[in-house]
């Protein structure tokens, strides 16, 4: 997995890409979330348009960014979600805790409304 | 063993999470050459990422003494894989349900229910030498 983030009008945007399986590859954006986190940064978008498909590792991390969030005033949305990831959220029944977004720019703009 | 070893349809890798890009590269070849299609592939790839995560941690506890082999095969119009690991085991009627609303929004916990719903079959067998985990799914 690789990932790249950036800020854009206030809003942090994380663009994971390949497969987040666990182990060293899926740290890497927990580490990430939690270091902007830390720096008290309140919005996330998370673009799943390169992610090819994520385990209950991925969801895990997704969750407990979310979770913490929520706590603090923050939140994290997801843009770009593929089919295979969301026939996952349904599954899970997570599919309406994240609210998700066609474009990264719609997501941006959600967090002005 | 501090390396994966691979013999035919089989790979062995130390317990480790390290190694789970060895074993979805592995898994993702084999069925490629059976002539999967690509979401078949990945709910097999994820069904296999889930159960060599458990056995890691779960079963084997990171012991890099310890290894996780996963062997797979084709029956017919099935994929039937094996993944063993040298644990004690664990019993899937004890698993808490990830969909009950106080455990909803936890960051664990799902892993055997996605392979549960993605898989045909899943059959756990423990024995004193370890966990064998068998999954199938048709590709008809």
């Amino acid at each position: 997995m690789k990932l790249t983030d950036r800020e854009e009008n206030g809003v942090m945007i994380l663009e994971p890409a390949g497969k987040i399986m666990g182990g060293p590859d899926a740290s890497l954006l927990h580490d990430k979330l939690y270091e902007f986190i830390d720096q008290d940064k309140k919005k996330f978008v998370v673009d799943l348009s390169q992610v090819d498909w994520m385990n209950s590792t991925g969801l895990g991390i997704l969750i407990s960014a979310y979770t913490t969030l929520r706590n603090n005033d923050g939140k994290l949305k997801l843009a770009n979600v593929t089919e295979k990831i969301k026939s996952l959220l349904v599954i899970t029944k997570l599919d309406p805790v994240f609210e998700s977004y066609d474009s990264i720019a719609e997501a941006i703009e959600s967090f002005n409304e | 063993m501090h390396e994966p070893i691979i013999k035919g349809n089989m790979i062995s890798i130390p317990s480790s999470l390290e190694y789970l890009t060895n074993i979805d590269d592995f898994i993702e070849g084999i069925l490629r050459g059976f002539e999967v299609e690509d979401s078949l592939i990945a709910d097999i790839a994820i069904s296999v990422s889930e159960l060599v995560n458990n056995s890691v941690n779960h079963g084997n506890h990171s012991d890099s003494d310890k290894t996780v082999s996963v062997s797979i095969s084709k029956k017919g119009t099935d994929i039937e894989i094996m993944i063993e690991d040298q644990g004690q085991g664990f019993n899937p009627q004890e698993i808490s349900n990830p969909l009950d609303e106080e455990n909803l929004l936890k960051d664990t916990g799902r892993g055997i229910f996605i392979v549960n719903a993605l898989m045909d079959k899943v059959d756990v067998k423990t024995t004193s030498s370890g966990t064998k985990t068998t999954i199938t799914k048709s590709i008809a």
